[in-house]
């Protein structure tokens, strides 16, 4: 099964409660397109996807429900990447620079953050791409969790 | 809600599995992290070696060499481990340490053999050497303080001071506390499927707190911390093992030979 297979079982299409205009459509397709902004620039800190993405967040806090949906769903899918990526960080930090040494597990954990990172980048560069075509794209558990934290 | 925590749980699930899945595939093997090559550990031993051999007069008594053998023989055999790899050397010194260097070599001073004050006792340290030799732990400690591109570089050519401070490394600094438990539950295990009493070594131990003022003794155990708390694992871990069989390891005789070394 391909990615993009995977990201549409994983990912519900659903029509939003009301049609946003194109403006929205933008705006939202940005918020994904800001937490690639780490990668882009090819930067290891796990840090500076949570920084832009958070940013976007808080200057698009009174737009519009769709914007703001958008926005909350690419912020959430963010904070737990982050804690994910911070955690591999200070392991290998502390394996150059500290008395840890490479284990198995380390190596698995790496493995597994790779693995859910590139689930990750190909869910949001889809989500950025079929928002904009104005398609509402819930993610599986970040898509009901955005229902109970973003009220229109 | 429920929806957002049946969600919730069935990702954590998957990230385990995952996790867990990944973690079951050995990738320290298959990548060889923490593997220097055969050839370079051979080498590695053999400068550490030749260092000592010009520092220190070895024992080439074939009496000496015969109890040795003999000990080592009891503990090799019931343990599988393969003795004709180990090369044993007996070297005259007033200061009381035992340690391996890479290559299989086993190196103990002829003043340890005095102070252990008896063959059980002996064959513990010989059997917590071989347990750093077994585990591994000799390449482990060198790469992590050296480098192993450091040790390559000295396996290739002569270079003194970077020889001197691998010495210095294997013979005057702890391993880690894990390593040092590892092997010291490792050479009970060693000692108790060779049919030898286990408490000597663990008195051995104990003995250092009541004669630290013996600079001699202290540098086995200087580098072996917390000896005391040593001994009383050492015991704990020989009484939960169950019926302790005691056979004689080396005759009177023998061992009073060895004492005059």
């Amino acid at each position: 099964m391909d990615l993009e297979h995977l990201q549409i079982h994983m990912n519900r299409m659903n029509t939003f409660s009301y049609n946003p205009q194109e403006y929205e459509l933008e705006k939202a397709s940005n918020s994904y397109l800001m937490s690639l902004l780490a990668v882009v620039v090819g930067l290891p800190l796990p840090i500076i996807n949570l920084i832009a993405t958070v940013s976007f967040y808080i200057s698009n806090r009174k737009s519009t429900y769709f914007v703001r949906w958008h926005c909350t769903q690419a912020l959430l899918s963010q904070l737990s990447l982050f804690l994910m990526n911070s955690f591999g960080f200070w392991w290998t930090i502390s394996i150059i620079f500290g008395s840890r040494n490479i284990q198995n597990n380390y190596i698995a954990y790496i493995f597994t953050l790779l693995l859910v990172n590139i689930f990750e980048f190909g869910g949001t560069v889809y989500s950025a791409i079929e928002t904009r075509k104005g398609k509402h794209v819930e993610w599986f558990f970040y898509g009901p969790l955005t229902h109970l934290i973003c009220k229109p | 809600m429920k929806k957002v925590l049946l969600q919730f749980l069935t990702l954590s699930t998957i990230f385990c599995f995952l996790f867990f899945g990944l973690n079951s595939i050995n990738w320290m093997s298959l990548f060889q992290i923490n593997k220097l090559s055969e050839k370079t550990e051979k080498k590695l031993g053999e400068i550490c070696w030749d260092m000592f051999k010009d520092e220190h007069a070895e024992i080439k008594d074939s009496t000496a060499l015969a109890c040795i053998d003999s000990l080592l023989n009891a503990i090799c055999i019931p343990n599988n481990i393969d003795k004709k790899k180990i090369k044993v050397h007996l070297l005259e010194s007033e200061e009381v340490n035992a340690f391996a260097l890479p290559g299989n070599h086993l190196v103990i001073y002829s003043n340890l053999i005095k102070e252990s004050g008896s063959p059980e006792a002996l064959c513990g340290v010989i059997g917590h050497e071989l347990a750093h030799l077994e585990q591994s732990h000799v390449t482990k400690k060198l790469i992590k303080e050296i480098g192993i591109a450091t040790l390559t570089t000295i396996a290739g050519g002569e270079n003194t001071g970077a020889i001197k401070e691998v010495v210095k490394t294997l013979t005057s600094t702890a391993y880690d506390r894990s390593l040092e438990k590892e092997a010291d539950v490792k050479s009970v295990d060693y000692l108790t499927a060779a049919k030898i009493n286990p408490i000597p070594f663990a008195d051995f131990m104990a003995k250092t707190d009541t004669r630290k003022t013996s600079t001699e003794l202290e540098n086995w155990f200087s580098t072996h911390p917390d000896s005391k708390e040593r001994a009383e694992y050492i015991k704990a871990y020989t009484k939960k093992k169950g019926v302790i069989k005691n056979i004689k390891v080396l005759s009177d005789e023998s061992w009073e030979k060895l004492n005059h070394y």
